[in-house]
């Protein structure tokens, strides 16, 4: 990206000279060099507000103390943070905010992480003057379902209010009363029901907001801080897994501006469920006498192989499948799918996705084109049938930053959904119909010619065929099924073709809705005919359903898909797999997930998914009536109860690997805390089963499969553990620097551009393969 | 503060006589209020005037000429602050009239506002036409409700007669005018917190820069002034800039209506030039003494001003001349306490009053009235310490020029400047654990009160 070159102001902190932006607060210059000035109302994610008076400096030539948060860095300016005038004004606001904080630091849950207390300890009075009579409240008070205040405690910051008006722009967290009265409250009228409303928590820099789920249980120091990557929803963001001893008691965000922008989701926050449910499984299931029953790993290992091993060597790779997990890992899913192909000789593999339309027997990368980051740079966002304030919330919050920078967000949905209120449109459509709403919007698009850019250009031929194609869709025809307005759909069509920039959206699962098929199609042909792709802050794709959906598509859990799209049938992609693996992999595409669960395999092993939920009552006999059926999970599932085998997994805080949120970025997964004693990691059970079928896999980490990954997937080329980073990287990737010691880091690329679709990502396609897919009506 | 006019050499000749009333000159006349009187009185001649003769820039600089300066209590030359308006924004530009008079010891807005409020509807119209200003806000206080439905009732007959609306008097000029009744806070007289109460927001002052002339009420552009400020154009438009500079001293030009409060005989409000001596506005105006008692301080521009002893009776009220005194003109509400009053009594109540009307922002200022008012109270009980008196004055240090808006530092004026002037009547509270002087003055009241407490 050509990213304009920042203008940099020049200071010196304390005699130490500093470059930063133009535009920077002293606080963050100071921060550059390591010099801390303690705040408490400024939030480096919200606008300075100056009210604490804790981060006084000395400015040269200004007259009176500065706040470091609201002021501005100057060239030349000379900025004093010791002086003996800070030092007592540092006290004297210290001695101000302790004459009414109770001393119940004892108690406390922020002991031990409460800015207050440090610094006070680094910064404030040893002793207090006060000897008067301090306010008092009536001790915690619930402000959620999951929220307490103790507003005693309260330093009247504002973070949390502002937070919820400014960053959630929603009911929440508001200041009541004036003066020495100021409290922190809830209107009843406007509730605090926010999915956000954990950051609240976080962001409090002393013990006045606390999670329910958390006081009393733990003391900030006997916590592990396992720095690792959320996994409840495909957003990714990073976390620290706060651990004690054998229980995940929460995640606090470990910023990454790209993705989390520093903030959570109260899912992501405070469901420990994964880890620490009394329901998890702790051995090897067996189901002898009809009945589940313990066993050894040993014995759970053997049968399992056997009984794969002995149905694929008797009926052909072909009666044996797998379905694949979105929860796993990438070096899981890699494995997982490699058992199959390498070790089963079988393409049936696959796993629960949205219907992606497939040209040429081919698979193709359908993935958002641009970053959640780019959001921030769109003059328009569409989502067609996602909800990401439910599904993928950290997305939604970074939508609502786009609209504070002008954004205009269309919310095309069949309810009424929470960014309804902040959004230039919304359009209401039946239940089922979003793909139909694509298609006018498609259709309005070709027939009033508002197709611009040159990838519209060099295909004119083909744009009379794709209009043909949806003659059935005009505005009024689809108004009339799906009961929108067809002004409003002309409307956006109309946005979204004059847009400086539009990202369009949709969910993956509403392309499983009735009209979906071709909703995936239509939404990337909207965006590359309006050219509204392949730069930050234009592009489409879908918002996906898990942590690591994108990871099961890009590590070949396809029938017809290799690691990295390549085609099953690919000669170049064989012969380089046969050379890593030694084994050449079928030629012919597998069975997909429906064809495998309607009777297409007689053995079956289900990895980290649940297709019996997805089932019908004889879908469901059939799934028990399988040959062998091993289910390899953290719970006993529907499935699991069906299975001959079932095979204890641990969950991703207790293992390492990586994976690949929705807008592809690779991150590092890192383990939290113990496996919990009897289960074991997908990678290691996956090992163990190959080698229990004379595989001889000797893979004693993850990162040694991940280093595999980065051979086999062109893609992923060079990935490692180390070259991710902190904060990973968008696929493509390529070499980045060679540091110092030797080690390489890797280099993403923030968006897709319609060249990389064609020739480089997904190899071996005709450039106009991809778009206008569906107008060819070619559907897998 | 930064000041406009130009350094004068001689002295003009008094073109409307020693005494000009440039703003009560008919508030004697009944029926000022309603608008024939009003016009019967010349009233809306100024307007049609200034739309005729000037055009608004030149306007502009006839205010600069005038010497015409805040009388909300900073001071700011009035003509230099409509300059600072950007020439050209894309937000509308707005006129914010700050009517919430709330500092006490404080009570000119008030009477304008409910005898003559024509008067300040034209001032309005008149700065809203120099400031190319299309939407006029007055914000009066809530409390003050005789005079929100006053200015109510008078932009309602200035509409029918069309000096509000589109094309005022044929000028071209549109203006609309909305009246906003406040809720109740004092923070919300200082101009930022204004704006965030007209917006619908909490009364909290804003963060600054951006000032207000460049990203004000709803982030476009606006002025605001005070009621006098502005009651004080059409004088200026009638007889002009020079008549009005012709009077007060060299950078104190004009008028101001001073607000004489305390123990004097004739408590009420005076217009008369600036640099007026405080001798003459109490014993000449204000009638003198109560019970002919002496002055012990002078608090001369609102309680937010630090207070003068009664050496300091020769003083011109300038704006000059009380700063170097000082204190401050401010509101020019002149407090006069005679030499009965315990001044640390005075002082807890109005230590109290800050306490009470601290927005609650600022940390120095939240907990430090707080504290203060702990501590003033229990030195007026007589329960008090003598090292409480230097713990006042430290708190205080680490208020002033730390706190987020210019009400913290106000809360530490009375403090600072009674123990400056009356330590010693601090200290026979700690020793006599009584009063000085007044009621207070005797051990076993002290005590009662103490217990009391
Ligand atoms: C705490 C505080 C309270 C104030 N209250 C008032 C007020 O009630 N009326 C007023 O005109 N100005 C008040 N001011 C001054 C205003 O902020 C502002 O300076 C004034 O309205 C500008 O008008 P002027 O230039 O015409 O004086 C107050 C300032 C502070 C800091
Ligand atoms: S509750 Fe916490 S975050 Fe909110 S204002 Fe009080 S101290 Fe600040
Ligand atoms: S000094 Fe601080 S607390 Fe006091 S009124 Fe101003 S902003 Fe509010
Ligand atoms: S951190 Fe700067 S004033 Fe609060």
């Amino acid at each position: 990206m050509a990213e304009q070159v920042e203008e940099l102001v020049n200071l010196t902190i304390d005699g130490r000279p500093v470059s930063v932006p133009k535009g920077s607060v002293v606080w963050a210059a100071a921060r550059k060099l390591g010099i801390e000035i303690p705040i408490y109302c400024y939030h480096p994610k919200m606008d300075p507000l100056g009210a604490c008076r804790m981060c006084f400096v000395q400015v040269e030539k200004m007259p009176k103390l500065a706040t470091a948060c609201t002021t501005q860095v100057a060239e030349g300016m000379v900025v004093i943070t010791d002086s003996p005038q800070v030092k007592k004004a540092r006290q004297g606001t210290l001695e101000f905010l302790l004459i009414n904080h109770p001393l119940d630091c004892p108690i406390c849950d922020k002991g031990g992480e409460c800015d207050l207390q440090d610094f006070t300890l680094r910064y404030g009075p040893g002793a207090s003057r006060f000897d008067l009579s301090k306010r008092h409240f009536q001790k915690p008070i619930p402000v959620n379902e999951q929220i307490l205040l103790d507003r005693e405690r309260c330093i009247a910051c504002q973070r949390c209010v502002r937070f919820c008006q400014d960053v959630a722009m929603e009911d929440g967290l508001v200041m009541q009363e004036r003066g020495f009265r100021t409290e922190v409250g809830v209107e009843p009228s406007a509730p605090f029901d926010s999915i956000f409303s954990g950051n609240v928590v976080e962001m409090c820099p002393v013990g006045a907001l606390t999670a329910k789920s958390y006081r009393f249980v733990a003391r900030p120091w006997e916590l592990k801080r396992g720095a690792t990557v959320c996994g409840q929803c495909a957003v990714g963001c990073n976390v620290l897994a706060d651990v004690r001893v054998d229980k995940l008691l929460r995640q606090y965000s470990r910023t990454n501006d790209d993705i989390d922008d520093g903030f959570l989701c109260d899912r992501g926050r405070w469901n420990t469920d994964l880890a620490n449910s009394p329901e998890r499984l702790r051995q090897p299931l067996i189901r002898r006498d009809g009945k589940l029953q313990s066993a050894t790993w040993d014995e759970a290992i053997a049968l399992v192989a056997r009984s794969l091993g002995e149905i694929a060597q008797r009926d052909g790779g072909e009666a044996v499948g797998g379905i694949g997990s979105t929860h796993t890992t990438n070096e899981e899913a890699y494995l997982f799918q490699k058992l199959l192909r390498v070790g089963l000789g079988t393409n049936n593999v696959d796993h629960f996705h949205g219907r992606f339309p497939q040209g040429d027997n081919d698979a193709q990368p359908w993935v958002w084109s641009d970053s959640i980051a780019g959001l921030e740079r769109a003059s328009h966002i569409v989502l067609l049938g996602a909800d990401p304030y439910l599904r993928q919330p950290i997305i939604d919050l970074r939508i609502r930053k786009a609209i504070r920078r002008g954004a205009r967000v269309w919310v095309v949905s069949p309810a009424a959904n929470r960014l309804d209120r902040l959004a230039a449109g919304a359009i209401r459509y039946q239940a089922g119909q979003v793909g139909a709403v694509a298609r006018a919007l498609l259709q309005v698009t070709l027939s009033e010619r508002l197709t611009r850019g040159a990838f519209a250009e060099q295909r004119q031929a083909s744009l009379a065929e794709r209009l043909a194609g949806l003659a059935d869709a005009t505005p009024e025809a689809v108004s009339a099924a799906a009961g929108c307005d067809a002004e409003a759909l002309r409307t956006l069509a109309r946005e979204i073709a004059g847009a400086k920039g539009a990202v369009i959206l949709y969910d993956e699962m509403a392309t499983r809705e009735a009209t979906g098929e071709t909703l995936a199609a239509d939404a990337l042909d909207l965006a590359l005919l309006t050219d509204n792709f392949g730069r930050a802050g234009a592009g489409v794709g879908p918002l996906l359903e898990d942590n690591n959906s994108l990871g099961a598509r890009d590590m070949g859990l396809l029938p017809g898909s290799l690691p990295g799209y390549r085609a099953v049938d690919d000669e170049q992609a064989r012969a380089e797999l046969s050379a890593a693996w030694g084994v050449r992999t079928p030629e012919a595409a597998g069975l997909d997930y429906d064809a495998m669960l309607a009777g297409g395999v007689k053995a079956l092993y289900v990895l980290g998914a649940n297709p019996a939920t997805h089932l019908s009552e004889e879908g469901r006999a059939a799934l028990a009536g399988l040959e062998f059926l091993v289910v390899q999970d953290l719970f006993l599932t529907e499935t699991a109860k069906l299975a001959a085998v079932v095979l204890p997994a641990v969950s991703y805080t207790e293992k390492d690997g990586t994976f690949t949120n929705t807008e592809r970025c690779v991150q590092v997964v890192r383990k939290a805390m113990l496996e919990l004693p009897g289960a074991r990691a997908d990678w290691q059970i996956l090992r163990d089963v190959a080698n229990a079928l004379g595989l001889g896999w000797t893979y004693s980490n993850s990162a040694q499969i991940l280093a595999e990954i980065g051979r086999t997937t062109p893609i992923y080329a060079g990935v490692s553990r180390h070259g991710l980073g902190q904060t990973g990287a968008r696929w493509p990737l390529a070499p980045g620097a060679t540091e110092a010691d030797g080690q390489r880091t890797l280099s993403g690329s923030p968006f897709l551009t319609w060249e990389m679709l064609a020739q480089g990502v997904a190899k071996g396609r005709g450039s106009d393969q991809l778009a206008l897919s569906a107008g060819r009506g070619e559907q897998a | 503060m930064a000041d406009s006019t130009e350094t004068q050499t001689e002295r003009a000749p008094l073109p409307l006589g020693p005494n000009p009333r440039f703003i009560t000159e008919n508030f004697e006349v009944p029926g000022i209020d309603q608008i024939e009187v009003y016009r019967a009185h010349g009233g809306y001649e100024a307007l049609a005037k200034a739309l005729k003769s000037f055009q608004p820039d030149e306007l502009v600089e006839e205010v600069k000429k005038s010497g015409l300066r805040g009388r909300g209590g900073a001071g700011f030359a009035t003509g230099l602050k409509w300059s600072f308006l950007p020439k050209e924004s894309p937000k509308p530009r707005y006129l914010c009239v700050n009517g919430d008079e709330s500092e006490p010891g404080t009570f000119k807005d008030r009477m304008i506002m409910e005898v003559s409020p024509h008067l300040l509807v034209e001032g309005v119209i008149i700065a809203s036409y120099a400031t190319k200003v299309h939407h006029a806000f007055i914000y009066v206080r809530g409390e003050l409700l005789k005079a929100g439905l006053q200015v109510e009732r008078a932009v309602r007959e200035a509409v029918e007669a069309g000096f509000i609306g589109k094309d005022i008097l044929g000028s071209g000029f549109d203006l609309a005018i909305t009246v906003h009744h406040g809720a109740g806070a004092y923070i919300c007289g200082e101009e930022s917190a204004l704006l965030e109460s007209l917006e619908g927001k909490r009364g909290y002052p804003r963060l600054k820069p951006p000032f207000p002339a460049v990203v004000g009420l709803y982030s476009g552009p606006t002025v605001i002034n005070n009621v006098e400020t502005l009651a004080a154009l059409p004088a200026i438009a009638r007889y002009g800039a020079d008549a009005y500079a012709a009077y007060g001293t060299e950078k104190s030009k004009g008028t101001r209506v001073y607000c004489l409060s305390g123990h004097v005989n004739r408590p009420g409000n005076y217009e008369a030039p600036l640099g007026l001596s405080l001798r003459t506005l109490i014993e000449d105006l204000g009638g003198g003494m109560r019970d002919g008692r002496a002055v012990k301080a002078i608090i001369p521009g609102g309680s937010s001003s630090p207070m003068l002893g009664a050496d300091k009776l020769d003083l011109p009220l300038d704006y000059e001349a009380v700063a170097a005194a000082g204190s401050m003109l401010g509101s020019a509400g002149v407090i006069v306490v005679d030499d009965q009053t315990c001044i640390v009594g005075a002082t807890l109540r109005m230590s109290e009053f800050y306490r009470d009307e601290s927005c609650g922002k600022c940390t120095p200022c939240r907990e430090g009235t707080f504290w203060l008012v702990q501590l003033v109270e229990r030195l007026e009980a007589g329960e008090g310490r003598e090292s409480d008196i230097d713990l006042l004055l430290d708190i205080c240090d680490n208020m002033f020029g730390k706190c987020f808006c210019p009400l913290g530092d106000a809360a530490t004026s009375c403090i600072v400047s009674s123990i400056k002037l009356f330590r010693d009547e601090y200290i026979h509270h700690v020793r006599e654990h009584a009063c000085l002087v007044g009621p207070g003055a005797t051990r076993a009241h002290a005590t009662a009160e103490a217990h009391a407490r």
